[in-house]
């Protein structure tokens, strides 16, 4: 078991590092920062010089490397940003809370309908609703999350007014540990955990149905069928314990891809989170931003991912007793 | 390739199913639109009309946009670059998948650890994020994104899952009687790899190519909906952008921005729906699932 964790945590410090030094030399790798500046006559080539000097551009690229790496990891430093005209750390530190509020209860609640809804289905698979809610599904997984998220603004929002058209609390309100700041907050939180929590829903009830129906072709489910177990013993012990297994494995993954929906709902309900930086900083070409947020939204999988594997040690007996 | 029964056996799975016939049908549908866009299109869709902001009417069936262009040609001239986009970055992702797979199932040992892990990687990045990157840096050199920096970037982050595909069925194949026979006659690696595994697997690129796809699709008009399509062509998704940016939403233009999430669900669905078809040919123990 030590082991196992030990393997876990190497391997994710491993893909922090890949994910940096990816970052880096994708960066360095398109040119010289600065080309756009030596094409302006305006600017003399000692001031390039000098700017060149202050940022580290003069040196080796290891040791802009080492320098990029240090900056990150020990001072948190990952530039300043164009349209905020302030760190990008700063800027991120203030946004990236309202994506984790939107991401950690949109993760639980969808996976939690959608293995209910998956195994409910596969239980059912013969019958009319059952095939329904399978079509109903994928029908969904083929719509996209920004337009998901437009019809619900533009229905909810716009035609009904029942929820705000933007923001995550109303303009002038600023935080305070109060009620009525956090009803305000609620109000604005709403329509996009929906939007986030249905899309995904969805689109994930078709692999933990075929999960279940898997399981449910296995001789054991048979063998406790013939044995006349009563079909709910059978339901729950038999097929959707052992379902559980194969749907943890692809949490990391469930995560990953609710960043992606996090950015495109945030963006359509102008939702003031890092998933709403990536298009901000897109709309203004702020490059250091977008590498900013990338960075740390790829960091926070990585975390997810090690507490998941963590998680798995103790849902799986045959890892903690490797 | 495939003989005449397999493309009968293909068609009665298909039509056992109303899904994957729904599907199947849709895309010939989209792939004709696609193919006459010209002379389906009642309009060019770079021309301007005035006014602006039109409500649908007879003379433009789904009004104009911000700038006067006619939306439904607009519309149909977009199923073709979101089919091109995505079948192209889809046979590309593929193509990589396909390389990294062969080569880890074959050599195994410290290649395929090295290898899987990478794999393992790139796959638990969240992928739109990443794409967006990818284009952004490729935005650095260039004045706009470039329609072939969109397919590379797609490809480029689309291709591990199909390269665990590859790698399973590869470890599979290896053991096989007859590639042991073909090395006892002195096959080199190269040819093992791509003249006796390589066509046994080309069942699971298939339907890998179309499923690809139909993502692909969702990529690129997630892209051009973020603000990094191609502005020199027409994409659903950006269409979405401006009908967004443009506040369309807020002042009620339905007519702008649902058809172009209709055109992008239907024509993802289908593909998608064809992709289910083919794994279930290719794979029968899949057909008692449904």
């Amino acid at each position: 078991m030590k082991k196992y964790v030990f393997q876990r945590i190497i391997f994710s410090i491993i893909t922090f590092f890949f994910i940096i030094t990816l970052v880096f030399f994708l960066a360095r790798a398109t040119g010289d920062p600065l080309a756009e500046l030596e094409n302006d006559p305006r600017i003399s080539p000692e001031t390039i010089q000098k700017i060149r000097a202050m940022f580290g551009l003069d040196k080796p690229l290891y040791i802009q490397y080492i320098d990029f790496i240090t900056n990150m990891m020990l001072k948190g430093e990952f530039g300043y940003s164009i349209i905020y005209k302030r760190p990008v750390m700063e800027v991120i530190n203030e946004r990236f809370p309202y994506t984790l509020a939107l991401l950690i209860p949109a993760i639980t609640l969808s996976n939690y309908l959608a293995y209910k809804i998956g195994i409910e289905i596969a239980w059912r698979r013969r019958s009319k609703i059952g095939s329904a809610i399978l079509t109903f599904s994928i029908i969904i997984s083929a719509v996209p999350y920004f337009w998901l998220a437009l019809l619900f603004l533009y229905i909810f929002s716009v035609r009904l007014g029942w929820t705000p058209i933007f923001g995550a609390v109303s303009p002038g309100m600023s935080f305070s540990w109060s009620w009525e700041w956090f009803a305000d907050y609620l109000y604005h939180y709403a329509l996009p955990f929906t939007v986030l929590v249905f899309r995904s829903v969805f689109s994930y009830v078709l692999y933990v149905r075929n999960t279940a129906v898997d399981i449910l072709g296995e001789d054991y489910v048979n063998v406790a069928m013939a044995m006349g177990l009563s079909p709910e013993k059978v339901k729950y012990d038999y097929v959707a314990k052992n379902a559980l297994l194969p749907i943890v494995t692809v949490l990391g993954l469930r995560y990953a891809f609710l960043i992606d929906g996090a950015i495109l709902t945030e963006t359509v309900f102008s939702y003031p989170g890092t998933g709403r930086l990536v298009f901000e900083a897109i709309y203004g070409r702020d490059f250091w931003l977008l590498q900013g947020a990338t960075v740390i939204l790829a960091l926070s999988v990585i975390i997810v991912n090690l507490v998941i594997d963590f998680l798995y040690m103790f849902l799986d007996p045959r890892v903690r007793y490797r | 390739m495939m003989r005449i029964e397999s493309y009968k056996e293909l068609w009665t799975v298909i039509r056992s199913n109303k899904l994957s016939l729904t599907g199947f049908i849709m895309l010939i549908i989209i792939v004709f639109i696609a193919v006459f866009a010209n002379y389906i299109a009642p309009y060019d869709p770079y021309q301007r009309f005035y006014p602006p902001f039109q409500p649908p009417s007879p003379q433009h069936l789904l009004g104009t946009d911000d700038v006067g262009h006619d939306i439904f040609s607009q519309l149909i001239y977009g199923t073709r670059i979101s089919l091109f986009i995505g079948f192209l970055s889809a046979v590309i992702g593929t193509l990589i998948g396909l390389l990294i797979g062969l080569f880890s199932g074959f050599f195994g040992g410290a290649v395929d650890n090295i290898l899987m892990r990478f794999t393992d990687m790139w796959l638990s990045l969240p992928t739109l994020l990443f794409t967006i990157f990818l284009v952004a840096i490729l935005l650095r050199s260039s004045q706009y994104p470039m329609i072939y920096g969109i397919i590379l970037a797609i490809a480029l982050t689309s291709w591990p899952s199909v390269a665990r595909l590859v790698r399973s069925a590869v470890l599979s194949i290896r053991e096989r009687a007859y590639i042991e026979a073909v090395k006892a006659l002195g096959a080199s690696s190269t040819r093992i790899m791509f003249r006796h595994i390589l066509p046994n697997v080309t069942s699971i690129l298939v339907a890998e190519v179309v499923y690809r796809t139909s993502y692909a699709m969702l990529t690129e008009a997630s892209l051009s909906f973020l603000g990094l399509g191609d502005p020199t062509t027409i994409s659903w998704g950006m269409m979405l952008y401006y009908a967004m940016v443009r506040y369309a939403v807020v002042l009620g233009y339905w007519w702008w921005f649902i058809p172009p999430g209709i055109m992008i669900s239907i024509s993802v669905l289908s593909v998608m729906l064809v992709g289910m078809a083919l794994e279930e040919y290719f794979n029968p123990r899949l057909r008692s699932r449904y």
